[in-house]
C-alpha cells in the first residue's frame, strides 16, 4: 500500500466499514483515492478537495500541530491491532504510541458519582501497576479513569471519535493534555478538523477492545458506546470484565447483563489487579505497602463515604471526624466533593507533605 | 371637609363619621367643619382615623366635653355606631404609653396595644361607649388575650433522622448567627431542617417580640408573634417589593422585615431572580431595608438570619450515588455561576446535605431542639461578653481574637491547598470562633480550626 495514498484516503474521513467496502470494490486503495477524486465515490464536496491536497503539504500541517501517523506495518503500529481484520489502516497520534498491550476502562457517559469514584480508583490502580489504561476521553466513565491514571502519573491512551485537534467534550482538554503529559497517547483514526459525529463514535470503540488484552465495564446502561465495545471485545477474544451493581437500576443493568453473560466480575481496585495479573501478567511496578495507618483512611473504602456514614462507623462525634478529614485535606490524603470523602490518588504525597511540614516548623 | 393628603379610605371618612354619630345619637354641626390630618405634608391612608375624628368633630362642636379628645384613640367608624378594629393598634400601644394617656381600641387592635407594657388600653365596641370611656364614665370592655397565638407547629430536630454533618452545621449557623448554604439532592430534607433552625435559636425577649410585633401589625397582620424567632419562607417567584417591602402607597414590609430577629429561608435559591437577591444585600449587611417611594421614605428593621437551599446542579442529581445526572457540565458550570455574586459570599457556613442512608432512617432519634438551643444560648452568651454576634465580625476583630498557634498553622496550610480567598479566609475563621463558643473555648483551638474549614464548601 502506498503511504501517500493511505494519508489521502484517510483526510477524506469515511465510515471506517465503508472505506472497507469501496476499496473491496475499486482494488485498492489507490482506486477508491482516484474515484474520490474524479467524483466518481459519493462524498460532500468538502472531502473530494481534501482528497485532492498534496501529501507532502499534509505531512507538513499534520508535523506543525504535532500529529504523527502510524500505519499498519510500521513497527509503532501495535501488532495486536493489526492482526484485527478489520483494524484501521492508519492512525493519527499524538504523544507516543504504546506497544503493549493495554487494559480499556469503559462506561456510561451519564454516570453516578459511585461509578466515578470506581472509575477513577481503577484507573489509579491500573495505571500505578504499571499498565497501560485506555479509554474514550468521553465524560462520566471514561473521564474519569483517564483522571485516574493522569493523577498517579500513569499512562494512558485516549482513542478519540473526532480529529485529534477536536477537544470534544471540550472540557477534557485538559485531561488530554494531562496523558500526553504522562507520557501517554491520544489517538484517532479520522483526520485533524473530524467533528464528533455520533457516527464515529461505535467504529472508535474497535480500537479500544483491540488495543487492550481486557475491557472493564464500570457502568453501563442497557444500551450504549460501553456495551458495543465489551461486544467488539468479545469478537477480538478479549477478556470483558465488569462490575456488578444493583439489580434493576438502569445505570448497572449493562454490566449485569455482561455478568450474566460471562464477564468475569470485578469488585474493586484490587480485584481488578489481581484479575489483570492473570491476563497480563504480574504488574510491571509492584504496589507499594500503605505508607498511613489511619482509621478514618481505611474507612473510606474505594469510592469514598459521606461524612455522616463515616461518623457513623467510626463511632465518633460528627465535628470531631470533620476536623479529621480536613487535617488529612490539607495533608493531601483525602479529597471532599460534593458531600464525598475519598482517598486522593497521587504518588504517595502524604509522606512528602509531612516532612516539609515537619521541616518547617523545625525551622521556625 | 378633611385636609391633610387623605386617600380615598380617608376621605369617606366624613359619611361614616356623620351616619355612626346619627345612629349614636349625636348631631353632626350643620356648618362647614374642616378637619385636618397633621402633619399636613404626609400621606394619611386607611379607616383607622373614623373614631379619632369622630370625637374631635363632638368635642369641637360642644356636644361632649373636650377631655374626650385627651386619649389616643383608632378605628374605623361602621353606620350604626359601633366600632370596628383598624391597623396600628401596637404604635397606638407605644404612643399611649409615651403620652401617659388612655388607649381607646377595638377588638384585636387592643390586644396588640396591651402588649406595650406601661400602655392603658380600654377595649370598646362602638362610638358611644368610646366617649364614656374616654370621659373616665366606664371601664371598657375585656381586652383580648393575644399572647398564646402560635402562628404554625415548629418541626423539632428530633424528627430528623440521620444527617449528623448537617445537623452539626445548623448547630454552628444557630450558635454564631451565621448565613447557612444548604446543598444537596431533592428529598434530602434540606427543607425540614431550614425548619429547625428557629426551634434552636434563642428565645426572643420581651422587647423583640414587641420589635417583631411592630413589623408585623404595620404589615397588617393581627397576630402576635411567639417567643420562637419567626420564619418566613418565600417563594422565588416572590417580587422583590414582596421580599424587602413597598408597595404603593405607604410602603409595606416584606418577607425580610417580617422575618426580623428570625430566620429567612430561600429554598431553591438558584431560582431566585438577580434583582431580588441583589435586593437582599442591604438587609443582609445593615439589618434594616430603607424604601424610599414618592413622598415618603420608610427604615424597617430587618435583622435576619439566611437559610438558602440549593441542588447541586439543576438536574439535582450531581454527586448522588444512586441517581445518576442528566446535566451537561456547561449547564452546571453556569449553575454554578448565577449562585456566585455577593450575597453568596455572606454565607460562612456550607455544607453538602446527602440522601440519608438506611441506617440512619431507622435508627434512633436525634437531639432534640431543645438540647441543642441549650448550647447555641451558652455560646451566644460567650459572644454577648465580646459584644457581638460572630456573624458580623468584621477582619480587624477576627485578627484580635485569640488563636491557638497550631490553628493559625492550619489555616495557612488550608490556604495553601484549598485556593482559600481572603473572605473566604475570615468566613472560615468567624466559624471557628463559632466553633470555640461552643466548645466554651476561649481561644481557638486547632479542632476548632478544622471543623470549621470543614464548612467551606465548594466553591
Amino acid at each position: 500500500m502506498n503511504p501517500d495514498e493511505l494519508l489521502c484516503l484517510a483526510f477524506v474521513g469515511m465510515h471506517p466499514d465503508r472505506r472497507r467496502q469501496l476499496v473491496a470494490t475499486y482494488g485498492g486503495v489507490g482506486g477508491v483515492l482516484r474515484g474520490v477524486r474524479e467524483g466518481r465515490v459519493d462524498v460532500p464536496e468538502r472531502a473530494r478537495l481534501a482528497a485532492l491536497v498534496d501529501p507532502v503539504a499534509r505531512r507538513a500541517e499534520l508535523a506543525a500541530i504535532g500529529v504523527s501517523i502510524v500505519m499498519r506495518g510500521d513497527v509503532e503500529f501495535p501488532e495486536h491491532l493489526a492482526e484485527l481484520p478489520d483494524a484501521p489502516d492508519l492512525l493519527f497520534v499524538k504523544g507516543t504510541m504504546a506497544s503493549d498491550r493495554g487494559v480499556a476502562v469503559v462506561g456510561s457517559r451519564k454516570a453516578t458519582s459511585y461509578g466515578l469514584g470506581l472509575a477513577r480508583a481503577y484507573g489509579a490502580a491500573l495505571a500505578s501497576s504499571g499498565w497501560l489504561v485506555i479509554s474514550g476521553l468521553a465524560r462520566g466513565i471514561d473521564g474519569a479513569a483517564h483522571q485516574g491514571t493522569v493523577e498517579v502519573g500513569g499512562r494512558g491512551a485516549a482513542i478519540l471519535g473526532c480529529g485529534l485537534d477536536v477537544w470534544y467534550p471540550p472540557e477534557h482538554r485538559g485531561l488530554g493534555q494531562g496523558l500526553l503529559d504522562s507520557g501517554g497517547c491520544i489517538v484517532s483514526e479520522y483526520p485533524p478538523g473530524a467533528p464528533p459525529l455520533g457516527w464515529r463514535f461505535p467504529p472508535r470503540n474497535r480500537i479500544i477492545s483491540g488495543l487492550s488484552a481486557a475491557v472493564v465495564v464500570v457502568e453501563a446502561a442497557r444500551h450504549g458506546g460501553a456495551l458495543i465495545t465489551a461486544r467488539r471485545a468479545v469478537e477480538q477474544g478479549r477478556e470483558v470484565l465488569a462490575t456488578p451493581g444493583d439489580v434493576g437500576r438502569s445505570t448497572s443493568e449493562g454490566c449485569n447483563l455482561l455478568i450474566r453473560d460471562g464477564a468475569i466480575p470485578v469488585l474493586g481496585p484490587e480485584d481488578l489487579v489481581e484479575a489483570i495479573s492473570l491476563i497480563l501478567g504480574p504488574p510491571p511496578v509492584p504496589s507499594e505497602p500503605v505508607a498511613l495507618v489511619d482509621a478514618l483512611v481505611d474507612a473510606l473504602g474505594p469510592v469514598g463515604r459521606t461524612v455522616d456514614s463515616l461518623a457513623g462507623t467510626l463511632a465518633l462525634p460528627v465535628s470531631e471526624v470533620l476536623a479529621h478529614v480536613v487535617r488529612l485535606e490539607t495533608r493531601g490524603i483525602v479529597v471532599q466533593s460534593g458531600g464525598v470523602v475519598s482517598r486522593r490518588r497521587g504518588p504517595s504525597p502524604a509522606i512528602g507533605m509531612d516532612r516539609t511540614r515537619a521541616g518547617e516548623s523545625e525551622e521556625r | 371637609m378633611l385636609v391633610g393628603l387623605p386617600d380615598t379610605a380617608v376621605r369617606e371618612a366624613k359619611d361614616r363619621v356623620r351616619a355612626a354619630m346619627a345612629s349614636s345619637g349625636y348631631h353632626f354641626p350643620s356648618r362647614r367643619v374642616t378637619v385636618n390630618l397633621a402633619p399636613a405634608d404626609l400621606p394619611k391612608a386607611g379607616s383607622a382615623y373614623d373614631l379619632p375624628i369622630a370625637l374631635g368633630v363632638l368635642a369641637a362642636s360642644g356636644a361632649v366635653p373636650y377631655a374626650v379628645t385627651q386619649v389616643v384613640a383608632l378605628g374605623e367608624l361602621a353606620l350604626d355606631g359601633s366600632v370596628r378594629e383598624a391597623r396600628g393598634g401596637l404604635a397606638a400601644g407605644f404612643v399611649a404609653r409615651d403620652m401617659k394617656a388612655p388607649c381607646i381600641l377595638a377588638g384585636i387592635a387592643a390586644g396588640q396595644a396591651s402588649l406595650v407594657k406601661g400602655a392603658m388600653v380600654r377595649s370598646i365596641g362602638s362610638l358611644s361607649e368610646a366617649i364614656s370611656v374616654a370621659l373616665g364614665e366606664s371601664p371598657g370592655g375585656l381586652v383580648p388575650d393575644l399572647t398564646d397565638q402560635l402562628i404554625e407547629p415548629e418541626v423539632d430536630l428530633a424528627e430528623v433522622r440521620g444527617q449528623s454533618y448537617a445537623r452539626r452545621a445548623l448547630e454552628v449557623a444557630a450558635a454564631g448567627g451565621h448565613h447557612l448554604l444548604l446543598s444537596g439532592p431533592p428529598g434530602s430534607g434540606k427543607t425540614m431542617l431550614a425548619r429547625c433552625l428557629p426551634g434552636v435559636l434563642p428565645r426572643l425577649s420581651d422587647d423583640e417580640r414587641l420589635q417583631v410585633a411592630k413589623i408585623w401589625s404595620a404589615a397588617g397582620r393581627h397576630n402576635v408573634p411567639p417567643a420562637t424567632p419567626p420564619f418566613c419562607a418565600p417563594h422565588h417567584s416572590a417580587t422583590t417589593p414582596a421580599i424587602v417591602g413597598g408597595g404603593s402607597g405607604m410602603p409595606v414590609p416584606g418577607e425580610v422585615s417580617l422575618a426580623h430577629r428570625g430566620v429567612l429561608f430561600l429554598d431553591e435559591f438558584g431560582e431566585f431572580p438577580q434583582p431580588v437577591l441583589e435586593a437582599l444585600r442591604q438587609p443582609v449587611e445593615s439589618g434594616y431595608v430603607a424604601i424610599a417611594r414618592k413622598g415618603i421614605s420608610v427604615t424597617f428593621p430587618a435583622a435576619i438570619q439566611l437559610i438558602a437551599a440549593t441542588n447541586p446542579c439543576p438536574c439535582g442529581f450531581s454527586g448522588d450515588p444512586v441517581k445518576p445526572c442528566r446535566c451537561t457540565p456547561r449547564a452546571v458550570d453556569r449553575y454554578h455561576r448565577k449562585l456566585s455574586g455577593p450575597l453568596i459570599d455572606r454565607f460562612d457556613v456550607r455544607v453538602v446535605v446527602g440522601r440519608p442512608d438506611r441506617s440512619g432512617l431507622v435508627g434512633p432519634p436525634g437531639e432534640s431542639s431543645e438540647a441543642v438551643r441549650l448550647r447555641v444560648e451558652s455560646a451566644r452568651a460567650a459572644q454577648a461578653e465580646r459584644g457581638s454576634l460572630n456573624r458580623s465580625l468584621g477582619r480587624a476583630q477576627l485578627d484580635a481574637l485569640a488563636w491557638e498557634p497550631e490553628a493559625v498553622r492550619l489555616f495557612h496550610a488550608a490556604v495553601e491547598r484549598f485556593a482559600v480567598t481572603g473572605r473566604g479566609y475570615d468566613r472560615v475563621r468567624r466559624v471557628a470562633r463559632t466553633i470555640a463558643d461552643l466548645d466554651g473555648s476561649g481561644a481557638v483551638g486547632e479542632a476548632h480550626a478544622a471543623e470549621a474549614l470543614g464548612f467551606r464548601g465548594d466553591w
